[in-house]
């Protein structure tokens, strides 16, 4: 064996030689953006899975087959939609269409504007509702960086039989303090208001805050005000509502736990989307026909306001392969929206104001519970959205993701902070996000 | 013959590094196209905020608190294991199960063992009137049960390598000396304390600085289990830059929360090194 036989070295000299060809045109060329002829699509596990079964077997089949590409539908759970959709930023790689929970402006700069689906739609559907307007225009840069297809009303479900029996509704905050105490002392029943880092709660606290008088930030977007007489005295009322009516469970839930919490039948009130009521509609026929879905409860003023549960837009990627199907996808799903109505169950609302037809008649035609869905009809005019009365920027979406109200409910409850000084911290969190964003 | 060692580490340890260090000093956002740069800016708000603090402190309890108890559960462990017994490869077998199976998938698992609603274990202590029907505790909803929680299942899911490194060492002590100490009279305690423990030191610091920086920089059982709660009381470092860099999309911020965790890295690393150099002299 002379010179020429193959060494160690050699191998790897060769094997260095040959991984840099190969990485090489991936790493410095830049990617050519071919038409494809599937479309990708990734969004959330829908809570109602008859929506997910017409979505995925019924409605994509067609539309790919009505214009000539293959559709592929990817579900990812609720609490990783936010680090996929980072993760495919980061790669500059992913769906040709991604829908989002909640609306996601620090996406802005990586999205396709939306106002031209935005615009068609509304010529053909109706008016964008004012809440997905809000949480999806910037009004600086004057773009729509996502569109929202539908939203979800968050009522109340109590159960009727235990309120029955002690005489009173959950119409007002205090009426469910007053209320849950006297079901707790009576039959051990706790009451299901989450305090956890979480959708759920997210949603739940602001509609106590607003409903106080409270609100994040004022209408310009650009001053925090979540320090004020009216915060404090929402988080007081909270944590009565804890220490006289719940457990120490209500820290620890996930998006789903309250759903779980009130289908069991352990609890007799909670916060939340239908899914919950439907779920026991399937489930427990017997104890579904004692449950009740009722307005938001009312604050001190007689103010009475929900925020949307969820507020379900679809975003472009710049860099997705498929934009404009991508786009005429989103405008032909809206068009379908009395499709999409029915196949969720009246989950998920329409976000353009005539998209679905005669609305307050189909859940006054639902088979179950009419007369309990028919208070949904007029839900839209209690909601509203993250960053009330402003609009949903990028600093709201951060104040949102890292659960800055949550945690201030959370301090006073666990007794770890008064009322004054959670509001005074929150104000600060959120002070300092807001100086981040607005640089 | 050592260039791909060193461009494994550049492209995967340098390269990153560094990054983290560029986007800590600026003001990056999750879709930004263009960063500024802000200095210390990111730490100095890292430092300001009270959340930063607690969990700058969770850090410490999650990390000494697990690696004491995995470095004790370990050695008994690893004891055992050196004892003849029937059922000896099953419960080898068993012991190193949840090292092999994915994190996330057995931190679910503890998830559900542990739920506020139905959890197996709270039915258990029911069932032997160890608690009553109201009086479940809450493992994620009271803040020293949930520490307690998210610290075992971690020491649960290391204690396989604790052992295994341990029962390595135990292996490579010669019977003989262990011996000639029986006969000489003395007990088991005092053959532990005076010979295996002294002898198995070496290993012991190793497997306890690999341990420190699985504790240090992990957040999956953290974030499944707790994402934090309650009220911060189970927040980490690395949860905490999850939370603001990728899902509050504050990437600048994130890094910078994450740049607190080099110095005790460092150190660990430090430490390592100087155990391993010694044991090559030895």
């Amino acid at each position: 064996m002379g010179e020429s036989r193959f060494t160690r070295r050699t191998f790897l000299k060769a094997a260095g030689v040959a991984a840099a060809a190969v990485a090489t045109p991936t790493i410095f060329v830049p990617t050519a953006r071919a038409k494809s002829d599937t479309l990708k699509i990734g969004q959330w596990t829908h809570f109602v899975p008859a929506f997910d079964e017409w979505f995925d077997k019924k409605y994509c089949p067609e539309w790919g087959q009505k214009n000539g590409v293959k559709v592929v539908v990817d579900h990812i759970s609720v609490n990783d939609l936010r680090a996929r959709a980072a993760a495919e930023v980061s790669a500059k790689k992913g769906h040709d269409l991604f829908g989002f929970l909640d609306p996601p402006p620090a996406y802005e700069n990586v999205v396709v504007p939306m106002n031209d689906v935005v615009s068609e739609c509304e010529k053909k559907y109706g008016k964008l509702v004012n809440l997905a307007q809000r949480a999806t225009f910037n009004p600086k840069t004057k773009k729509y960086f996502a569109v929202s297809d539908n939203w979800v009303p968050d009522p109340l479900h109590y159960r009727k039989d235990v309120w029955g029996e002690i005489g009173m509704k959950p119409d007002t905050w205090e009426h469910i303090r007053e209320g849950s105490k006297k079901i707790k002392d009576k039959n051990g029943m706790p009451a299901g208001f989450g305090i956890s880092q979480e959708l759920d709660t997210n949603m739940m606290v602001r509609a106590l805050l607003w409903s106080y008088g409270a609100q994040e930030q004022d209408e310009s977007s650009t001053k925090v005000m979540i320090n004020s007489k009216a915060t404090v005295e929402a988080i007081k009322l909270m944590t009565a509502i804890y220490k006289e009516s719940e457990t120490a469970e209500v820290f620890t839930w996930d998006p789903s736990s309250n759903n779980r919490f009130f289908v069991s039948g352990k609890g007799h009130i909670i916060q939340n989307a239908i899914s919950a009521i439907r779920t026991l509609e399937k489930q427990n026929p017997e104890l579904a026909k004692k449950a009740g879905l009722a307005l938001p409860a009312a604050g001190p003023g007689g103010k009475r306001m929900a925020s949307e549960h969820l507020l379900h837009c679809y975003v472009v990627w710049q860099f997705g392969e498929n934009p404009e199907m991508a786009k005429k996808f989103i405008v032909d799903l809206i068009g379908s929206y009395n499709d999409a109505f029915l196949a969720s169950e009246f989950y998920n609302f329409p976000s353009f104001s005539k998209a679905v037809t005669d609305l307050k008649g189909k859940l006054a035609a639902d088979k179950v519970n009419p007369e309990e869905y028919a208070i949904l009809g007029d839900f839209e005019k209690y909601s509203a959205y993250p960053g009330y009365p402003g609009y949903t920027t990028a600093a709201i979406d951060e104040c949102f993701n890292t659960f800055v109200l949550p945690d201030m409910f959370a301090r006073v409850a666990k007794g770890e902070m008064s009322a004054e000084d959670s509001a005074k911290q929150a104000d600060a969190d959120m002070k300092r996000i807001f100086a981040k964003w607005n640089k | 013959m050592i260039l791909p060692a060193v461009l494994y580490v550049v492209a995967l340890v340098g390269f990153p590094f560094v990054l983290s260090i560029y986007l800590a000093m600026s003001d990056a956002k999750i879709a930004s196209n263009t960063y500024g740069f802000v200095g210390l800016d990111n730490v100095r708000g890292a430092l300001e905020s009270p959340t930063f603090r607690k969990s700058l402190g969770n850090t410490f309890i999650f990390t000494l608190v697990s690696q004491v108890l995995v470095l004790m559960l370990g050695k008994i462990l690893a004891t055992c294991l050196t004892k003849r017994f029937w059922g000896k490869s099953i419960f080898r077998f068993l012991i190193l199960l949840p090292w092999v199976a994915p994190i996330s998938l057995g931190t679910i698992g503890w998830k559900w063992m542990l739920d506020s609603l139905y959890s197996p274990v709270n039915w258990v202590l029911q069932a032997t009137h160890l608690v009553g029907k109201n009086t479940w505790p809450m493992w994620f909803g009271e803040k020293d049960l949930a520490m307690a929680a998210v610290i075992a299942v971690h020491v649960w899911r290391l204690l396989p390598f604790a052992t295994v490194i341990i029962l390595a060492g135990l292996t490579s002590i010669p019977k003989e000396v262990d011996e000639a100490a029986e006969v000489d009279g003395a007990g088991f305690w005092s053959r532990e304390f005076h010979i295996v423990l002294p002898l198995l030191r070496p290993i012991l610091t190793v497997a306890g600085l690999f341990g420190i920086i699985f504790a240090f920089t992990d957040m999956t059982v953290i974030y499944v289990l707790t994402r934090g709660g309650p009220a911060q009381a189970t927040q980490v470092l690395s949860s905490l830059a999850f939370f603001t860099g990728i899902l509050g999309g504050d990437l600048a911020g994130g890094a910078a929360i994450s740049l607190f965790l080099f110095p005790v890295l460092v150190v660990v690393a430090i430490v390592m090194l100087m155990v391993a150099r010694r044991t090559e002299v030895a």
